[in-house]
């Protein structure tokens, strides 16, 4: 037997424990309240803007914050939470929907450490949950929709149901159309997300628009989130039908959503998330429960705005 | 030294995982508890990896247990709001991954097609109908029953221990029992050792009297019914079902078993190697997560472990071809 | 012309010694062959020659000065080429590119000159012979003959550095007859441009054909260095083996019984019409030119490829499929032992057991004590030498995984044995143990049928000898009393 296997085993041997050694090196046993935060959605932009305000705050508080991103395993949420509470933190913050979380919720009852949704929904273990209004949001913008087309006229709807936050913006506006006795839904369209959103939306929505050549035939867009807007936009555009008047309207005004809006085209409206309040609120609301504060409700809502070229610069 | 170094390698690094957390986490690592939680948080990969090893036993695999996972408890799950009795969900849904895995044993055994082509088609297909059967939608809430959702909360009840009730959970229960049956069978059965031989050389088992077609078909049954029942403790353990819920599970599934063969003097597939490699890997998950370690670094010490432990068992294996 | 002396090499790995003061000598312009029973220490040499191990003592020396080896590229330096008998090659490349593969293509402009590549070619297939190997078809479509003739002209492509001494390993080992033949050819055109050829070969029609000396070597020593005139098959098998072998065959004892398989009007894949009987105890030779249908027959037999006719094993019709024909009593050997026979990688002992798992089984469990009982056995029968039943067939010889075969094969006594290619690639000493087997098991009542491009192994072993020609069997003679020759001519004719 030659020397390699010996030589190799050791060298890489070696440099495990030195990997080792740093990672319980940064572990850095700090002093102030351990929080963790759990989220299968970490790569989602909304996301990330509330996790570093969350962050943020939490520097200023003191705590040592755990981010911990399951890449969308929700089951590894459960084992996540249950790995954190046998460890003992202070304070859990979920990002998940907390029907789906049930076990880890239990875990963390059992363990006796308080659990906190960032834009999860409500559970009786959870303390509270901080979140935009989605109902409010969806309000806003297909309000703004059958007012612009004068509550008559053909619309699209880009919906995506099996996510309950956005389901929700969904049933909103199909309440607010059917009460316009005058708007059709033409289609409800749910994109395939898995690439983001606008790629699919833009092939849907160029199919949509090659089955409805009249102008005025389609009257308004309305997208559950921004990406599908973006996407119906780009489709209009290539089409050569920008002049019609089409009104599309996104929720969530991502960078990309405020420029189309600013550049005063189809896309006219989106409602903006306070995603750096629901973060600070969230860590705020921690820091007054760990300070021996009883909450009575357990949602508690950071206030949404209305995007519009007016502001979308703002 | 060499060459105990190459048998028990693998091993001697997974137990210094184990032994490095228990150092790095004197309290809260080396408990009853702790060692449950990661039992059950494995019980659905064990079952997936280890009903996997059957057909990568014959050097085939399945890329489609993933899928198949979604798929079954979407199944089950719309069968509960449709209001059908547990039971009767249940075995629906196994029987759907026991289709699946037929579909794809027909594929690859009687059509001849690869399976990494045969199986990728197929996961998309259950990743479709998966999507179909559910409407897209997450069904979660009053339409899953609480008598299922109890299921993985519920356990065997081992007695006291520090005042605590110690509980073994029914999911581990489950993974355990899956184990114990497939070690049975590849290991201690003609069935087993001719999908063994089929490994070694399918085209000199067929000339030896082994019916390879019918073999290779009846594992892809084997892990499509393994890939169902993950999927089912999954829609247990969230108590919820979404179209795309357990298609993590199949390149996981794949690593450890790769990662378990490391551990084996053969370098060739086999059960309780595979569950070493599930352990290994859901050990690293707990204990980095213990220590903070922030989950992008934690994704790429995984698969840096299990290139070190593929590196030095291949390693190995050329000091010998080159002895 | 140079001259490479090895002297006193000594090579041992951990307690084992592989070669013990051996010593070789090869002269350009002359085919060497180098014989010796498995084990004896002929790859190690080949080895230490390639520069893939380096002797502990011993020196090598190439026209007087000392020869420094130890890597495959100071081995390329020192003008040696080797041929082993696993080929090489991209199968889905042309014929030219193969040869071009460790060598730079030619180029103009940049670009690859596909005119000039496969001129060149042309030219080294031409040098040696091998005209008939279209240039530029494509690798994968060609015999393992041709392939191996395009490896050694790949050798001979105009580029300054043609090796002087050729090392080829067992290049017969998969090459039908003909094939030989145009390979024989090619080493005669090299010999003529002055090149050695180092030959391993088992095969003594070969070695007494090819070679000038013929060098053996025993448990790693050098026993004797002769000139081919000098010497003859007896005193090299007496030199290999340090015993007398004055008939490689033992003796005939078989008294045919009732017929125990008869087929009729069995056709397959260009074979057949064709019917023939063996008895009880009758061992009956298979043979024919490469194409003759000699390659089908066992396989058809055995149900592995399709096949019509009417075949009965005792009276009972049999199953047209591999798992029933094993469960009734048929046994089979294939001819190529690699691909078809075992499973490399996994232990001895689960090659053995695998057709008999349904009888070392109690309701689907395979009991082991029976099957470890029985492996035992076994590998006694046919004097297996392996350390134990849990090694990996990978590392026994090929004398050892053949019989490895043939302990499976001889599980509980088979009422028909077929044999395709028996000893290919067998050293001496296994062939011998191995004939033994085959009688003894024909003493006892089995039927064997053996098909084989050997023919001093069809006569020594037979009784009858049924010749193939173009699918069908031209004639079935008695082989006792045939020679090599009119079996060959018998071989030629058609059906008269």
């Amino acid at each position: 037997m030659t020397g390699i296997t010996r030589r190799s085993f050791w060298r890489i041997a070696g440099l495990t424990l030195a990997t080792a050694v740093a990672i319980v090196g940064s572990a850095a046993f700090a002093e102030g309240e351990k929080i963790a935060v759990i989220t299968p959605y970490l790569s989602q932009p909304g996301t990330q803007f509330y996790v570093e305000a969350f962050q943020a705050r939490a520097k200023e508080l003191g705590w040592e914050v755990n981010i911990i991103d399951t890449a969308g395993d929700v089951a590894a949420v459960i084992s996540r939470m249950e790995d954190v509470s046998a460890q003992g933190v202070n304070a859990i913050v979920l990002n998940v929907d907390p029907a789906q979380v049930g076990a880890g919720l239990d875990a963390a009852v059992a363990a006796n450490i308080p659990v906190f949704g960032m834009d999860a929904g409500a559970d009786p273990r959870i303390k509270a949950n901080i979140t935009s209004n989605g109902y409010a949001m969806a309000a806003e913008t297909s309000v703004y929709v059958a007012n612009r087309i004068g509550g008559a006229g053909a619309v699209v709807m880009f919906v995506f149901d099996a996510f309950p936050p956005v389901q929700v913006r969904g049933a909103v506006a199909d309440a607010v159309f059917k009460n316009h006795p005058d708007i059709t839904v033409l289609d409800r369209v749910t994109p395939d997300v898995s690439d983001g959103g606008i790629a699919d939306s833009r092939a849907k929505m160029e199919a949509i628009l090659a089955a409805n050549p009249e102008p005025g035939s389609i009257k308004a867009v309305w997208a559950a989130w921004d990406q599908p807007a973006l996407g119906a936009l780009q489709a209009i555009e290539a089409a050569g039908r920008q002049g019609e008047g089409i009104v599309i309207t996104g929720i969530d005004a991502n960078p990309q959503a405020r420029d189309a809006i600013a550049a005063d085209g189809n896309f006219e409206a989106s409602v903006a998330q306070d995603f750096q309040g629901i973060g600070s609120t969230t860590a705020d609301t921690v820091a007054r429960v760990l300070g021996g504060e009883t909450l009575k409700a357990n949602v508690i809502y950071v206030p949404t705005k209305l995007i519009t070229s007016s502001n979308a610069k703002d | 030294m060499a060459s105990f170094l190459r048998h028990y390698g693998s091993l001697i690094g997974m137990a210094a995982i184990v032994v490095f957390f228990w150092i790095a986490l004197p309290d809260t690592f080396m408990t009853l508890r702790n060692w449950l939680n990661i039992s059950q948080q494995l019980s659905m990969l064990i079952v997936v990896a280890v009903t996997m090893t059957v057909v990568m036993v014959m050097g085939d695999f399945d890329l489609s247990v993933g899928a198949m996972a979604s798929l079954s408890g979407v199944v089950a799950a719309v069968l509960f709001a449709q209001g059908l009795p547990v039971p009767v969900a249940l075995a629906v849904a196994l029987a759907v991954g026991l289709l699946g895995g037929i579909a794809n044993g027909v594929l690859v055994s009687l059509i001849g097609i690869l399976p990494f082509v045969a199986t990728l088609a197929t996961m998309t297909m259950f990743s479709g109908a998966a999507f179909l059967v559910s409407g897209g939608k997450t069904i979660f809430g009053r339409d899953i029953p609480q008598e299922f959702a109890d299921f993985a909360r519920s356990g065997l009840p081992l007695g006291t221990w520090g005042g605590n009730l110690v509980v073994l959970p029914a999911l581990t229960l489950v993974a355990a029992v899956v184990t114990l049956l497939v070690w049975i069978v590849l290991e201690h059965t003609i069935y087993g050792r001719r999908l063994y031989a089929i490994g070694g050389n399918a085209d000199a088992a067929r000339l030896a009297g082994v019916k390879v077609a019918q073999l290779r078909l009846s594992a892809f049954a084997f892990t499509g019914m393994g890939a169902a029942l993950a999927g089912i403790m999954y829609a247990s353990r969230v108590a919820s079902a979404n179209p795309v819920q357990g298609d993590g599970l199949m390149l996981t599934a794949i690593a450890a078993v790769f990662l378990g063969m490391t551990a084996t003097r053969d370098g060739q597939p086999n059960v309780l190697a595979t569950v070493a490699g599930v352990v290994t890997l859901g050990v690293m998950d707990n204990g980095l997560t213990q220590l903070q370690v922030d989950s992008y670094v934690r994704q790429v010490l995984v698969g840096a472990i299990i290139l070190l432990a593929v590196s030095i068992s291949a390693l190995g294996r050329r000091a010998i071809r080159l002895r | 012309m140079p001259e490479l002396r090895l002297s006193g090499i000594v090579k041992t790995f951990g307690p084992a010694r592989a070669l013990d003061r051996a010593a070789l000598s090869l002269r350009g312009g002359e085919v060497h062959a180098l014989m010796g029973e498995n084990g004896a220490g002929k790859s190690t040499l080949i080895r230490i020659l390639a520069g893939l191990e380096s002797a502990d003592s011993g020196e090598v020396t190439l026209d007087g000065a000392l020869l420094r080896l130890g890597s495959p590229d100071l081995a390329k330096t020192a003008g040696f080429q080797f041929l082993h008998q696993e080929n090489h090659v991209v199968p889905a490349l042309s014929v030219a590119e193969n040869m071009h593969l460790s060598r730079p293509y030619p180029q103009r402009f940049g670009l690859v000159h596909w005119t000039k590549l496969r001129t060149a070619a042309v030219d080294a297939l031409g040098q040696l012979g091998a005209s008939h190997i279209d240039a530029r078809s494509v690798m994968g479509s060609l015999g393992a003959g041709d392939q191996m003739l395009v490896r050694i002209a790949a050798t001979l492509l105009d580029d300054g550095d043609a090796p002087w001494a050729y090392v080829m390993d067992e290049p017969t080992a998969a090459l039908s007859g003909a094939e030989a033949e145009r390979l024989f050819k090619a080493i005669a055109a090299l010999k003529a441009t002055g090149a050695a050829i180092l030959y391993v070969s088992h095969r003594m029609d070969e070695v007494m054909r090819l070679a000038d000396r013929i060098t053996v070597l025993r448990d790693g020593a050098h026993v004797a260095t002769r000139d081919r005139a000098a010497t003859n098959r007896d005193k090299i098998i007496r030199d290999m083996t340090g015993r007398d072998m004055t008939d490689l065959f033992p003796r005939h004892t078989a008294t045919s019984g009732p017929p125990a398989l008869l087929v009729r009007d069995l056709r397959a894949g260009g074979l057949g019409p064709l019917s023939f009987a063996v008895a009880e105890g009758e061992i009956l030779g298979v043979a024919g030119l490469s194409g003759s249908g000699r390659e089908v027959l066992l396989r058809a037999l055995i149900g592995a490829v399709t096949r019509a006719g009417d075949l009965q094993l005792r009276g009972v019709p049999l199953a047209a499929n591999p798992a029933g024909a094993w469960a009734q009593g048929l046994a089979y050997v294939p001819p190529e032992r690699r691909t078809e026979g075992v499973m490399p990688r996994r232990a001895l002992a689960e090659t053995i057991a695998l057709p008999h798992l349904a009888r070392l089984s109690r309701l689907g469990f395979v009991q082991r004590r029976k099957t470890a009982g029985l492996v035992r056995r076994l590998a006694q029968d046919v004097r297996l030498k392996a350390s134990g039943p849990d090694q990996p067939i990978a590392e026994l010889s090929g004398g050892n995984q053949q019989k490895v075969l043939f302990a499976r094969a001889l599980a509980g006594d088979p009422a028909i044995l077929l044999l395709d290619e028996p000893t290919r690639g067998v050293d001496v000493g296994a062939k011998f143990d191995i004939y033994t087997l085959i009688r003894d098991l024909a003493a006892r009542g089995t039927a064997v049928i053996v098909a084989s491009s050997d023919l001093p192994e069809l006569i020594g072993l037979s009784d009858r000898i049924a010749i193939l020609n173009a699918g069908r069997i031209s004639q079935i003679l008695p082989a006792d009393g045939l020679t090599e020759a009119a079996l060959l001519t018998a071989c030629y004719q058609k059906e008269s």
